[in-house]
């Protein structure tokens, strides 16, 4: 949090915006207002007559001859018949004019109608905009007129960067900071706590990094990089450590839904560390733990297999490779899909138990192993499946464990 | 003594922005229809005398539908002739008649158009009126008006 000293001001708000100019500037906009509002009333009578026009249009050539009664100057009219009932003189400005069938004339009225009618749509977003700055300029008249006051407050320290963009967020929109005033103090003590939260985690995964060896680098990339692209998840729920990693699932989760975005994410990382923590996970956790992963993988394993076919081939290699160690750890050696999916339910208390543990992202690895072994198969049936050679480098890491 | 003066002078100018301006604007509107009107009677009298001279019995026109619209019209017969008498009604003229009610309409119009005159003069004469008056106030200096050439 940032800790230190807080300065702040304080103005009355009517120092800053005067109860009469606020006034002045809303009757002014509400001139406006009216104003298009003319303009729109007067294109939609446009519009009205251009459709009953097009409907006379389409009713006149019914008939040879129609019976009217002629005009003759403004005051005076002579009786008569409508004849050549399918020819018509249309003006196109300009004193341009053109003869045309009634089919014809009824096309160019529909596109006069459009025109039209987009006009309308743009003077309604104008008038939008007046209405919200009316309103905007109301609140600010009656809220200076009650007295209101403007309190700033500023931090110092870590906070004071986003102090300061709260602050200069807050110095765009003045007069709406007033009211927001109340709540960015709040606002600010939060997002200050969930800076700091993930800063604290950041320095564990660093700690580690550094007592552990290449895998826990491996992890704590991992976590940072995953760190990073949920910190969208974490802010929002910025509570408890073991949060993280109950948000990394759902941010995986949403990964593989996006199927290429994971597959993008473990490119990151070079394939050998996306091992290493696959075989981190393989070696650390259980059958159990896979289980719940399987049910990630499931969907990466999907997602890999209709997307990505040469990525999860050699990471199925790989991963057959260390599974080929691990068959001690694997799960029955079904390939189906179905089974490995029980046994993981059955496990899952202990994955989590598990994940809650491990702070990097086991899910990540896990699924890669998934996806490498098969094409849209449980993990169980990548694991068991482990016919494959793993390769040198997967080999290395089973070491390890 | 001074702020009673500025506050009659005051009063004066209000008067004749808000009252007598304005009517003079509405009087002057006003006439100006009736303008308009007169100018189309003696257009409609001006086509028919020519219809009459040139015997014309049957016309093609193009009649306006509506956005500028046009279609063509037949005229079989162009005897009778539907004027306007006001009040929304038309009724059915020959040339001749036509004509003559032409003629009685605008003596009508003539005489409106004199008293809107006579109205507007009369707003006019009143505005300058309650000038004079403020100049007094105001002991501004009478304005002398030319009389003749001045050499």
């Amino acid at each position: 949090m940032g800790k230190s000293e807080v300065k702040g001001t304080v103005t009355s708000l009517s120092s800053m915006f005067p109860a009469e100019e606020t006034q002045k500037a809303a009757k002014m906009v509400e001139e406006k207002l009216s104003e298009k509002q003319n303009e729109m009333n007067q294109l939609k009578e446009f519009i009205a007559d251009n459709t009953s026009l097009i409907n006379l249009v389409q009713k006149l050539p019914d008939e040879l001859h129609h019976d009217i009664m002629v005009p003759f100057g403004k005051a005076a009219f002579f009786p008569g018949r409508l004849i050549h009932t399918n020819e018509f003189l249309v003006l196109l400005g300009e004193s341009y004019y053109t003869e045309r069938t009634a089919k014809q004339t009824v096309e160019i009225l529909k596109r006069r109608g459009k025109s039209l009618e987009s006009k309308v749509d743009a003077l309604k977003a104008v008038m939008q905009d007046l209405k919200a700055e009316a309103s905007f300029f109301d609140s600010t008249a009656s809220e200076a007129a009650e007295g209101l006051v403007e309190i700033r407050e500023y931090e110092e320290d870590n906070s004071t960067k986003w102090a300061s963009q709260s602050g200069s967020l807050e110095l765009e929109t003045p007069s709406v900071a007033e009211a927001d005033n109340k709540m960015g103090a709040s606002e600010d003590d939060d997002y200050a706590r969930i800076m700091s939260r993930l800063e604290e985690l950041e320095k564990e995964e660093l700690a580690a990094e550094d007592n552990e060896e290449n895998l826990e680098d491996e992890d704590e990339d991992a976590n940072a990089v995953e760190s990073d692209s949920n910190e969208d998840e974490l802010i929002k729920a910025a509570e408890g450590d073991g949060d993280e990693d109950e948000l990394t699932k759902p941010a995986f989760h949403r990964k593989k839904d996006e199927g290429y975005s994971y597959l993008d994410h473990g490119q990151r990382y070079s394939e050998s560390q996306s091992r290493k923590q696959l075989q981190q996970f393989n070696d650390k956790e259980p059958i159990e733990e896979m289980s719940n992963k399987y049910k990630h993988q499931d969907l990466t394993n999907q997602f890999a297999s209709t997307g990505l076919t040469e990525e999860p081939v050699t990471k199925g290699e790989i991963s057959h490779g260390r599974i080929i160690q691990e068959d001690t750890k694997t799960l029955s050696p079904s390939i189906n899909a179905s089974a490995p999916f029980e046994k993981k339910s059955v496990q899952t208390s202990k994955s989590e138990f598990d994940s809650s543990k491990a702070f990097t992202g086991s899910i990540v690895e896990h699924t890669q192993n998934l996806d490498k072994s098969s094409v849209g198969t449980n993990t169980t049936s990548l694991q068991s499946s482990g016919s494959q050679p793993s390769k040198p480098v997967s080999r290395f890491k089973m070491q390890r464990k | 003594m001074d702020s009673l003066r500025q506050e009659k002078v005051q009063k004066f100018e209000e008067f004749v922005d808000r009252r007598l301006k304005p009517d003079l604007v509405h009087a002057i509107a006003e006439r100006d229809k009736i303008f308009d009107q007169q100018k189309i009677f003696s257009d409609l009298r001006k086509n028919i005398e020519n219809l009459e001279k040139n015997s014309v019995t049957s016309l093609r026109t193009l009649v306006n539908l509506g956005s500028e619209v046009y279609m063509q019209a037949e005229v079989p017969d162009t005897q009778r002739i539907f004027v306007d008498v006001g009040l929304g009604f038309h009724v059915e003229f020959t040339w001749s008649e036509a004509l003559k009610f032409i003629s009685l309409r605008k003596e009508k119009l003539e005489r409106q158009i004199e008293e809107y005159t006579r109205l507007i003069a009369s707003i006019k004469a009143q505005i300058k009126l309650v000038c004079e008056g403020i100049r007094e106030l105001l002991q501004i200096p009478e304005e002398k008006t030319v009389e003749g050439r001045v050499f």
